[in-house]
């Protein structure tokens, strides 16, 4: 049979043979929050957990990156490329949401001519091991956006939470490769199987949250200058928590950091949001975006409207922290909810 | 230079000696030095001077960058309050001496790094003696290591 | 008396003073707090008739201060005809005290607004409760007696608010707007007059006495989470720069990475700059999205300006800011001096 199982007791023996040719990244407990850190222990994994602060993009798009590093000889300079492309990453214990941002993100950085080595080395090179969620939260919605709480499609090996075991099956053929590196894996028996579709379904019966996205894309396409962008954005301050904690957002910044004093220097990008004033400020000193109210709109019109035109499907995974992050609780459910009002309201008086 | 050979030139010093920046008012501080320098007063090397016009220029930029660029001290001086060129510069600087000061103390970094003196034009004498105080605070401080970034 | 009965009675009057203030049009737009969508959350709401004044709320959940959305001024506040509306906020202390401060640095006209007091008795410290639940998800919080129940799918867990108020509200002595004697028709609700507060500032007392090496290490991971997203910037009513420092690019004067050094250097420069303008209100520690909790810095701001100048933010508008005045007889016993 293909499909294995794990005790979690099995937990650390998985762990002491993974790491031998991975880097094991998995959810531990850093300040409080869970975040996917790379582990030195299989203590530290914390797989019973709602999800991360910070995404999972964080390992293969860090906040903080360095493109390549500089340094002079006598006349020379001489560029250092990252050596470190090629490692092989294991993400381990991934929720459904989050690993499908892994596709969105890689259609991105693979798009038409520019071809972003950095991450598209990094993504080759990782393995996504995926968990399923048993009770989503109020806040997610990842049923809207053609996901689901127990969505194997963007992962190599997906785990079902049985209780005492998960249950394990590879998905694709680079899964199929490390569960035969497994061999001590128990095999998974019939009513696995069934427990495994249960919870599936009973976690797809309990989602509160769901939208019909096909309207929201053809409303927002139809209503850039609606007045509903005043109240929108009327709470909103600006603190980009959205934009930062967001597992499908891929602004960055480019800056060069000298270090005179040694002769060196490094080329690093960090993370940088459309929510920021400056996001858009030209060298002229003009700025297409001035107002809170544009960058609001920005921010829905490029998950919900540039998304679906430029790459045919949503630009959300449905994951819910930007309705936790929000400090105003400007949250996005009430924002979809005026938006589809519109629509209503152009009906009304039809 | 690569990371390894940076590590190898800092412990093939034989007894490392602290870099102080200072920041000196022109119309006071500067001149102070100038006569401790003209009078053959001698004070520690470690000191490379930066002449502005009054201590009330001085931006608290000024000194974390130089924390920050691997200054293992920053050392201040001005005119004494009551005498500065431009009247009342030194007093708006003294206050916020005292709140960097308090700051630094309170994060942890040693307060003993950045150092706040007068020292009028006529002072060579206590300008050598001050300098060469401030030297041997940072001088037992060790290295700046807080702020280095490791690539 | 109970939280609950507390925050009904500040409830009942607040909202008599906004339908009172809408009904004799002394404001154009209310600006306050109402439910949230989610349990440990409240939304800022702008209202501009008697009919919504029930929406506005007071509980223990009203983080943002709202003076941020008096400076700049948000679109619904400015009429195209008549200009600046006249705009009533919902001020705790902290709140009252920011708007003070603000127009003291003349970025509000104190003619303009109207102070609606009301006497906040602190917020929940949400990030600590989040953090001390775990991995479970909130789906109720309400208070009961003195504590804050929060109730999951399959828990129901209680806090003593005394101990998870957010910690600057464990040391607030302004907990209602302070009264202009200059301006005396800004005042409406609950405000009171502070001439001497007595601060002792014992919740920093103990940080104070560490070593040098354990204040480091306390702050330094702290802070090692940091992603420098600046929301603690955004929500600050004080930070209204058009160019922040960490932005400015002529000359670039410190890094905007994640390494320690750089996340240290703009906590550093950011609370230097709060010096004598801090009113404390503690937005900062409660936007950020890691849950950095560094009240302890606003608090020794304050305790600095206090002992050194005897300054505290936010308490009269013609008085200048410590760090735009000086006095000649200012302590400088930190000065190097011959032996």
């Amino acid at each position: 049979m293909e499909e294995k199982i794990l005790k979690k007791t099995d937990i650390d023996k998985l762990y002491d043979e993974l790491k031998k040719d991975y880097n094991f990244y998995a959810p531990t407990k850093v300040q409080g929050n869970i975040a996917f850190e790379k582990i030195s222990d299989a203590k530290e994994i914390e797989l019973d957990y709602l999800n991360s602060k910070v995404p999972p993009k964080d390992v293969l798009f860090p906040q903080k990156e360095t493109l390549f590093e500089y340094r002079n000889e006598g006349k020379d300079v001489i560029i250092e490329e990252r050596k470190d492309l090629e490692d092989k990453i294991l993400i381990f214990g991934v929720r459904p949401c989050d690993a499908y941002s892994f596709k969105l993100l890689n259609d991105f950085f693979a798009f038409g001519d520019f071809q972003d080595e950095v991450f598209l080395k990094k993504r080759e090179n990782a393995t996504i091991i995926g968990i399923g969620c048993n009770s989503p939260r109020q806040t997610c919605f990842c049923t809207s956006v053609g996901g689901h709480p127990f969505q194997k499609e963007s992962t190599d090996v997906f785990l079902s939470d049985l209780g005492d075991n998960y249950l394990v099956e590879a998905v694709s053929d680079k899964g199929k490769v490390l569960l035969k590196g497994l061999s001590w894996l128990g095999d998974a028996k019939k009513a696995d199987l069934e427990k495994s579709k249960e919870l599936a379904k009973q976690a797809e019966d309990s989602f509160t949250t769901k939208f019909n996205f096909d309207l929201v894309t053809k409303v927002l396409d139809e209503n850039f200058e609606h007045p509903v962008w005043e109240e929108i954005s009327e709470s909103c301050i600006g603190c980009s928590s959205c934009t930062f904690l967001c597992p499908t957002c891929t602004c960055f910044d480019v800056i060069d950091e000298n270090d005179e004093y040694n002769n060196r220097g490094r080329r690093i990008r960090v993370w940088d949001t459309c929510q920021s004033c400056l996001y858009t400020l030209e060298t002229s000193g003009h700025n297409p975006r001035p107002a809170k109210i544009q960058r609001c709109r920005n921010r829905i019109m490029h998950k919900f409207s540039y998304y679906p035109s430029n790459y045919d499907c949503v630009g959300c995974v449905g994951c819910g922290r930007c309705i936790t992050a929000c400090p105003v609780n400007n949250e996005l459910r009430l924002i979809i909810d005026k938006i589809l009002e519109i629509e209503e309201g152009d009906k009304a008086s039809a | 230079m690569t990371e390894q050979a940076i590590e190898e030139k800092k412990s093939e010093s034989k007894e490392w000696e602290p870099k102080i920046i200072a920041f000196l008012c022109n119309w006071c501080s500067y001149a102070g030095a100038d006569l401790a320098g003209v009078s053959r007063i001698q004070y520690p090397p470690n000191i490379r001077i930066v002449r502005v016009p009054c201590s009330g220029r001085i931006n608290a930029y000024f000194i974390i960058k130089s924390l920050t660029d691997g200054w293992d001290g920053v050392l201040i001086s001005g005119c004494h309050p009551g005498d500065c060129h431009y009247i009342s510069g030194n007093l708006v600087a003294r206050r916020r001496f005292a709140i960097i000061k308090e700051l630094l103390e309170f994060f942890g970094i040693e307060p003993g790094r950045v150092n706040f003196m007068w020292a009028s034009a006529a002072e060579g004498e206590r300008f050598a003696v001050l300098v060469r105080k401030a030297t041997e605070i940072v001088k037992k401080l060790g290295p700046n290591k807080k702020f280095e970034k490791k690539w | 008396m109970g939280l609950e009965t507390e925050n009904k009675e500040i409830e009942i009057s607040l909202r008599e003073v906004a339908r009172g203030l809408l009904k004799d049009k002394k404001v154009d737009v209310i600006i306050g707090y109402k439910k949230g969508t989610l349990p440990l959350l409240s939304q800022p709401i702008i209202i501009d008739s008697e009919k919504d004044v029930d929406k506005l709320i007071w509980n223990n959940l009203c983080y943002v201060n709202l003076a941020k959305y008096l400076v700049p001024r948000v679109p619904r506040f400015v009429d195209s005809e008549k200009g600046n509306l006249k705009v009533g906020v919902v001020s705790k202390g902290c709140v009252g005290r920011a708007l003070i401060h603000l127009a003291s640095e003349n970025k509000i006209k104190l003619d303009e607004i109207k102070i609606i007091g009301i006497p906040c008795n602190g917020v929940v410290n949400r990030q600590r409760i989040e953090m001390e639940i775990g991995e479970k998800e909130i789906l109720e919080v309400s208070v009961s007696g003195n504590s804050i129940i929060v109730k999951g799918k399959d828990f129901e867990k209680e806090f003593p608010f005394d101990e998870y108020m957010n910690d600057l509200c464990k040391g607030c002595k302004i907990r209602k707007p302070p009264l202009v004697s200059k301006a005396p028709d800004l005042c409406v609700g609950e405000c009171e007059e502070y001439s001497n507060i007595v601060d002792e500032f014992t919740d920093i007392e103990e940080f104070d006495s560490k070593t040098a090496e354990e204040k480091w290490e306390h702050i330094s991971e702290a802070l090692s989470v940091c992603t420098r997203c600046y929301a603690c910037r955004e929500a600050c009513p004080m930070c209204y720069c058009n160019l922040c420092f960490v932005d400015q690019n002529k000359p670039v004067w410190f890094g905007k990475t994640t390494d320690l050094p750089d996340i240290i250097v703009y906590h550093l420069i950011r609370a230097y700059h709060m010096a004598g303008r801090c009113v404390a209100c503690g937005a900062c520690s409660l936007v950020c999205p890691m849950g950095i909790d560094l009240n302890i810095i606003n608090r020794k701001l304050e305790k600095i300006v206090k002992e050194r100048f005897d300054f505290t933010s936010g308490l009269d508008p013609d008085v200048l800011p410590p760090m735009v005045d000086f006095k000649m007889e200012d302590a400088q016993e930190f000065m190097l001096e011959e032996d």
